[in-house]
């Protein structure tokens, strides 16, 4: 039979604060284990946590990236469970009031509903060495701050679900709440995934795939599942509710924990941490230190600045290049042309040598003047691409080069009509062919014409009067 | 002698720190009561000699040189810490709590640390893994508790004054038991960070003392707001401001039900103490908080769920007892909790974790937090019409050892007079107002409104002083 998946998500974003969410421990990644701890992260008796207020903005930046509603009222639950990576036998975390709800992203043209985003600690490590058969706990990543995103199960493909997490990825980046290295764990996936018949509206039960670190393992694992369940019920079995962990290795899930094995958290509210309240006018504070989202760009990009959707794409892919795509082109007001060389030039050259778009020789007002320039054709498209490389290369402003290398094109027609002269007397033959009917030979004389002149030759000018004299 | 005058003698050099705190050290060694878990000895003394410089520099504090005792759940850095369990019989903090390091930064002496219930549950200071508390009027009956060796030390002369904590009545069920003065103070009013957490909604550290002024001078020095508590948001002030000053007209309210739950000579005893504020140009109120029948059922139930969560860190692996048997990790905390906690933390963990758990959660923790809100409520609407409220401070006097203790929920219906404050988050102050049949101490709370602990010290004061 035919089987439509059902997915959720669960994904786990670490908010870029500077400490801990409980704690002044430093919040960063690597480093010898158990070098970032206190009294407090590790749950020492007597001690209380501190809620970090940098952590409640960022997550309520989070909520305003996916189009979420920022509560004014959010409080915090412990949840209970044991376990060595967690020093207090309890979590604390956001149950009952989170601190944003609702939302959205929309891929393909489909709303995928986002349930609630809420503020948590996480907890520690284990590395577990097999050899001297033993455990140890790094507690390094006790208490780093956690936005956990909880979507609706709108997801009814692989590439849907790839995609949702991709665009999450980059808002929460743009938004400055978390750097969305996957490879680092600093954002994680959990799927949850159910199958039913096609043409069915009743959802199936659903397997929950725990700490997916890749979007490939994403995929790979969805993929799993849904061959796996569909099996199962091809079979006339049942699926379980579980837990399950996908081994990269395999590419498979195995069973974790059923539902009977599950624990029981026994939430209750936290009575060391006051509940948060945030005005409306904190909150649209907030929201004005929320860049506009990539999904908006995009469309001012198409609609307004007449890129195709692919060049949009491209540009916000990355914050940092897109604000200096924006900075320039508004500036210049030429827009396809500072898309060109960026998405041609500029890229080409940050692909050979990676370099923060911070870091460059030159600013957004230098890109902003070759566009100019190439534009109001005072220099040709080749021209402004060898002076976007020495730009890179050694700084620099675009007027200067083009003087000090003669790139400027000329506007006088005698040269260019001696040079033409010039080419039409040497290339007889050609000239006589062309006239003939060999229309290819004209770009032939064209690029002699061009060549004698050098790289201030306009081929505007040298087109006109080679099709004069011809 | 009161600590105001303690301090003058200190400032005269009528006595020296050293010579003060040797004499308490003495009297601790002279002990019958099992007051102290640790004794501080060298500690204490090295802390009398740098007050003494202080003193001598012209620029004690108030709190210089004044020896006190500390309830073994507060934290001390260098210091163990056991709340009474063999579960921290080993736990050396640290870290200071932060009451204990405002009282060392006037360098004050603290001599030791003392006898409690174990993790502070219990209001009869014999579930201690050290030992119970004598009483020191009667040392064949209990103290109280759960804060019993601070209510005892203060009593039997040990120190000039104790911090306790106090969850459900445990400064002042046992200061009422002993014949001192204890205070529970505005939920809030005291920094709980290093408090080894019963209850994290009701806890609060307060003093014992000798009078109520002396209540008043100690909390001076502990309240505060305090960056690592964030529950910790009253300020501090001169709480002896209003002793010997009570306003006049004051109105006091007596709700019937704390009387007609009490034995008869107590609620007698106290509505005669009462009657006496009458001379102070007072009004008697009667009113009523008719939720108290449901008050000790409420509070054990959120108190216990709290525990049972503060609690769950107590494993094994990182600090504290550690079972020899133990094959996985659950295996070891298993092991570990079953040999570490005394059999009342164990009931009270198994209950809170029963009255959290899911499908039993609306029916017992989310109702015992109506009741809360109630309770709050109707002590609003008493105190629009009185400035505090006066009632007993446990139903019975301090019983025999051995009395009652296997029946936890009488023993859990004697916290009836004192939750309510807890409950409310509210200041109560309990001072001696006499003495029943046996000449044992019967002691008066006096409970005022949010952040009032001026004005019940200073009627608690006035009382003393009639």
């Amino acid at each position: 039979m035919r089987y439509i998946p059902v997915i959720g998500l669960e994904i786990h974003a670490e908010l870029q604060t500077a400490s801990k969410v409980f704690c002044g421990c430093a919040n960063e990644f690597g480093g010898a284990p158990n070098d970032r701890v206190c009294p407090r992260c590790s749950g020492l008796p007597g001690t209380l946590p501190v809620l970090n207020k940098n952590a409640v903005i960022l997550a309520a930046r989070a909520g305003i990236a996916v189009d979420g509603t920022v509560n004014n009222y959010s409080s915090f639950d412990r949840k209970n469970y044991f376990y060595p990576d967690l020093p207090k036998a309890y979590q604390i975390t956001q149950f009952e009031h989170p601190i944003s709800s609702g939302g959205f992203i929309e891929i393909g043209g489909r709303k995928l509903r986002i349930h609630h985003l809420h503020i948590e600690e996480d907890a520690g490590k284990l590395v577990h060495d097999d050899y001297e058969c033993i455990s140890m706990a790094d507690y390094n990543r006790c208490g780093v701050p956690l936005i956990e995103i909880v979507t609706e199960p709108d997801f009814r493909t692989i590439e849907e679900v790839q995609q949702f997490v991709e665009q999450m990825a980059l808002r929460l980046k743009y938004a400055g709440v978390c750097d969305a290295r996957m490879e680092q764990g600093s954002m994680r996936v959990d799927v949850n995934i159910s199958i039913m018949p096609e043409g069915s509206d009743v959802f199936g039960t659903r397997a929950e795939i725990k700490n997916l670190n890749s979007i490939k393992a994403i995929g790979r694992a969805i993929e799993y599942e849904i061959k796996r369940q569909s099996e199962i019920l091809d079979a006339g079995g049942q699926v379980v509710q579980e837990t399950r962990r996908f081994n990269d290795n395999h590419g498979d899930t195995k069973a974790l924990r059923s539902k009977e094995e599950a624990h029981d958290y026994r939430y209750f509210p936290e009575p060391d941490i006051p509940p948060v309240f945030l005005s409306d006018e904190e909150i649209e504070e907030i929201r004005a230190q929320v860049p506009e989202m990539p999904n908006k760009r995009v469309e001012r990009y198409i609609g307004e600045y007449g890129l195709t959707a692919e060049e949009a794409a491209l540009i916000v892919s990355d914050r940092e290049f897109s604000d200096f795509y924006d900075k320039s082109a508004a500036a210049s007001g030429c827009y396809k042309k500072t898309a060109s060389l960026m998405l041609v030039g500029l890229n080409k050259l940050l692909n050979e040598n990676p370099t923060p778009v911070s870091e460059l020789k030159f600013g957004t007002r230098e890109l902003s003047e070759l566009a100019l320039l190439w534009e109001e054709n005072k220099i040709n498209s080749n021209s402004a691409m060898e002076i976007l490389e020495i730009m890179y290369a050694h700084g620099g402003t675009p007027a200067e080069i083009a003087g000090k290398h003669g790139m400027i094109m000329s506007a006088d027609s005698d040269a260019a009509e001696k040079a033409v002269d010039k080419v039409l007397a040497e290339n007889a033959k050609a000239a006589q062919d062309y006239k003939a009917g060999n229309k290819k030979l004209f770009g032939f004389l064209m690029g002699r014409a061009i060549g004698e002149l050098g790289k201030s030759a306009n081929p505007a000018v040298i087109k006109e009067i080679l099709n004069k004299k011809l | 002698m009161k600590l105001k005058e303690l301090r003058k003698k200190l400032d005269n050099k009528e006595i020296g720190a050293v010579e003060l705190t040797r004499e308490n050290l003495d009297a601790i060694k002279g002990d019958v009561c099992n007051s102290y878990i640790t004794v501080c000895e060298e500690e204490a003394i090295s802390a009398a000699r740098e007050a003494q410089l202080l003193i001598d520099s012209g620029k004690a504090l108030p709190m210089t040189g004044i020896p006190v005792s500390v309830k073994d759940n507060i934290c001390t850095k260098g210091i163990r810490t056991t709340c009474a369990s063999k579960m921290l019989e080993d736990f050396i903090p640290p870290y200071d709590a932060s009451v204990v390091e405002k009282l060392k930064s006037q360098k004050t002496v603290i001599l030791g640390k003392t006898n409690m219930d174990e993790f502070a549950m219990g209001g009869s200071s014999q579930t201690s893994y050290f030992g119970g508390v004598k009483n020191p009027a009667d040392t064949s009956r209990v103290t109280g508790g759960s804060s019993g060796g601070a209510a005892a030390s203060v009593a039997a002369g040990l120190c000039a004054a104790a911090l306790g904590s106090d969850t459900g009545g445990s400064i002042r069920q046992p200061s009422a038991f002993c014949g001192v003065v204890g205070l529970k103070p505005t939920y809030g009013r005291v920094s709980r960070y290093g408090l080894i957490a019963f209850a994290s909604s009701f806890d609060q550290i307060g003093p014992i003392a000798k009078s109520a002024e002396d209540t008043g001078y100690i909390l001076s020095a502990i309240a505060g707001r305090d960056e690592n508590d964030m529950t910790a948001r009253c300020g501090s002030e001169d709480f002896t401001a209003l002793c010997g000053k009570l306003p006049k007209g004051l109105k006091i309210g007596l709700p019937k039900e704390f009387f007609e739950g009490s034995d008869p000579g107590i609620a007698a005893a106290v509505s005669e103490a009462a009657q006496s504020y009458k001379e102070l140009g007072a009004e008697l109120i009667e009113c009523s908080l008719p939720s108290l029948e449901y008050a000790v059922s409420a509070y054990y139930l959120i108190s216990s769920a709290e525990a049972a969560s503060n609690l769950s860190r107590f494993d094994g692996v990182k600090y504290g007892h550690r079972s020899a048997d133990g094959d996985s990790f659950m295996e070891l905390i298993e092991n570990s909790r079953s040999e570490g906690f005394g059999s009342e933390v164990k009931r009270r963990i198994m209950l809170g974790n029963y009255a959290l758990s899911s499908g039993y959660y609306d029916a017992y923790y989310k109702n015992a937090s109506r009741i809360r809100t109630k309770i709050k409520a109707e002590y609003d609407d008493i105190f629009s019409r009185c400035d505090i409220v006066l009632t007993p401070t446990a139903p019975t006097t301090a019983y025999p050892i051995g009395f009652q203790e296997n029946d936890p929920v009488k023993m859990y219906t004697a916290d009836i007079c004192t939750v309510t404050a807890n409950i409310a988050g509210l200041p109560s102050v309990s001072i001696p107002c006499g003495a029943d049949e046996n000449g044992l101490p019967i002691g008066m709370s006096l409970t005022g409104r949010y952040m009032d602990e001026k004005l019940i010290i200073a009627a608690a004061d006035a009382f003393e002083r009639l």
